[in-house]
């Protein structure tokens, strides 16, 4: 009798934490749907070490619900799932969730909340979001993924902004390090080194990128044309 | 010793094998543009599919800036060739057109004599190095735009901004002009040892490829003369394509280069002051 008692018990508080979690999901979702559409101006700086870049400014357009482009005069280059923060790009499909617990995150009280993608087809393994708990904002996102290995996304909010868009993100992230034929990058001549070689190729390195995001213009209505791929 | 190199300088572009180089490059850098218009987009894809698992890019990788990169680094065997041609005809071919003694019986001294023949093939090398950067960069520009210059190491990649590259160019063609010189003292040294220009042509250029042969071995006997041959500096223009740049490095192959000039002129003009003309 105690055991079936604890048994429901227990299954109650579960429940109780997957509708508290999905009902924060659903805030978040909600909030982020005021966008319609955005373009915004980007500065990007590249800290990982097998890759030197200059710092960068770009445009993103986006348009909901997943269309989103970056787009340069010049060079620029966005880990790909550092371009689209929207919740939509993390709880897409089927998935379950749980509200772990509650933390702070650079002075904001949050939810942690857990998202689990269910199916096969998702390449997220498991996503944890921290929520504010006051905007319904993500503030943090730290992610699994089967092809790239983890991340993890710090968004940080200009109050004057209504809406929820970061005003600065930086993106931290396992990758497994390049490994070109040298024949191919033409460097015949650069010292080789076997051991060195086997060392490098076995490892996987770690990066940042920080991105600033300037001069919004949301909802001013985005032609469909613009995320067309262009013609080469 | 103005009226000299001109004489000589005269006498270099009278003859139709020294318009041989120009024609090549002339030749070869289109076609080398004309293929990377058809191929390129897929070679860079290729060369970045690593980088594009991870990242979403933007930007006009495929430039002139990339393609004059890969020309710089594939002509680097065969520009010596081009040199040898002309360089090492400069005193050899005096002996084959019987002309030396009537040369050497002129009121100028023999030292002055070298050094024009020498500085008309440095100032020859030099026109070749320059005709490179300009059909290279100007074809490659009009074809392909400016844009940033992706190069891949093995170490990793680096991308300069478009405004951080035409210097480096401009350096690592001048470094290439040096290189090219050396070439021009061996096969000018040679030529002063024979009376064919066909002996000193192919044998710098059998120098130049057993030098790099050699240098390719992965044995430890060959990685430790790698430092004594003058082949191992040839390839210093890349290091300006790295970041930071190792300026001592590169200085020290610029005074390593400069040193084999000096001594393999020396060596000529001590061993042509000596010589016997005897044709």
């Amino acid at each position: 009798m105690k055991r079936i008692i604890l048994f429901f018990l227990l299954t109650g508080v579960i429940l109780a934490q997957n509708n508290k979690s999905d009902e924060i999901l659903n805030k978040v979702k909600e909030n982020f749907n005021k966008v319609n559409d955005y373009v915004v101006n980007v500065k990007i700086k590249v800290d990982v070490n097998f890759l030197k870049v200059p710092e960068s400014k770009a445009e993103i357009f986006y348009k909901a619900p997943n269309k989103i482009k970056l787009k340069s005069d010049g060079f620029a280059l966005l880990p790909k799932e550092g371009l689209n923060f929207s919740p939509n790009s993390f709880l897409q499909g089927d998935y379950t969730s749980i509200l772990d617990r509650e933390e702070n995150v650079a002075g904001n009280d949050c939810y942690l909340v857990k998202v689990i993608p269910l199916g096969d087809k998702s390449d997220l393994i498991l996503t944890n979001l921290w929520i504010d708990k006051n905007q319904f904002k993500i503030r943090k996102i730290e992610s699994t993924t089967k092809s790239n290995g983890t991340f993890s996304i710090n968004l940080n909010y200009n109050d004057s902004l209504k809406y929820p868009l970061p005003s600065s993100m930086v993106f931290s992230f396992n990758v497994a390090k390049m490994d070109l034929p040298r024949g191919i990058t033409g460097d015949m001549n650069e010292e080789q080194n076997p051991e060195k070689d086997k060392q490098n190729k076995s490892k996987t390195t770690s990066g940042k990128v920080y991105v600033s995001y300037s001069d919004y213009k949301v909802n001013k209505g985005i032609p469909d044309s613009i995320f067309d791929e262009e013609k080469k | 010793m103005i009226t000299l190199i001109r004489i000589e300088l005269f006498k270099i572009f009278s003859k139709w094998r020294t318009y041989i180089g120009f024609m090549v490059i002339a030749v070869i850098v289109p076609v080398i543009n004309l293929a990377m218009l058809a191929e390129g987009e897929r070679s860079l894809d290729f060369m970045t599919r690593n980088l594009q698992q991870s990242f979403v890019f933007v930007g006009n990788l495929l430039n002139g800036y990339l393609v004059s990169y890969f020309i710089l680094t594939s002509l680097a065997v065969h520009i010596p060739f081009l040199i040898a041609l002309v360089a090492g005809d400069l005193l050899a071919g005096e002996a084959t057109a019987g002309t030396y003694r009537l040369l050497i019986t002129r009121p100028v001294s023999r030292m002055k004599l070298v050094a024009s023949k020498f500085i008309a093939g440095l100032i020859y090398s030099n026109l070749l190095v320059l005709w490179l950067a300009i059909i290279s960069l100007g074809i490659g520009i009009v074809f392909f735009g400016v844009g940033e210059l992706i190069v891949i190491k093995s170490s990793g990649i680096i991308i300069f901004a478009r405004g951080d590259v035409l210097w480096r160019f401009i350096i690592a063609y001048g470094f290439a002009g040096l290189s090219m010189t050396v070439v021009t003292a061996i096969a000018f040294l040679f030529s002063a040892l024979v009376e064919n220009a066909i002996g000193p042509i192919i044998s710098t250029m059998a120098i130049i490829i057993v030098f790099i042969i050699l240098s390719a071995i992965q044995i430890d006997f060959f990685r430790n003369i790698e430092p004594y041959l003058f082949t191992t500096y040839m390839s210093s223009w890349r290091m300006l394509f790295d970041d930071p740049i190792n300026y001592a490095e590169f200085l020290k192959s610029v005074l390593i280069l400069s040193g084999h000039i000096v001594v393999l002129f020396g060596v000529t003009a001590f061993l042509f002051n000596r010589k016997d003309i005897l044709t």
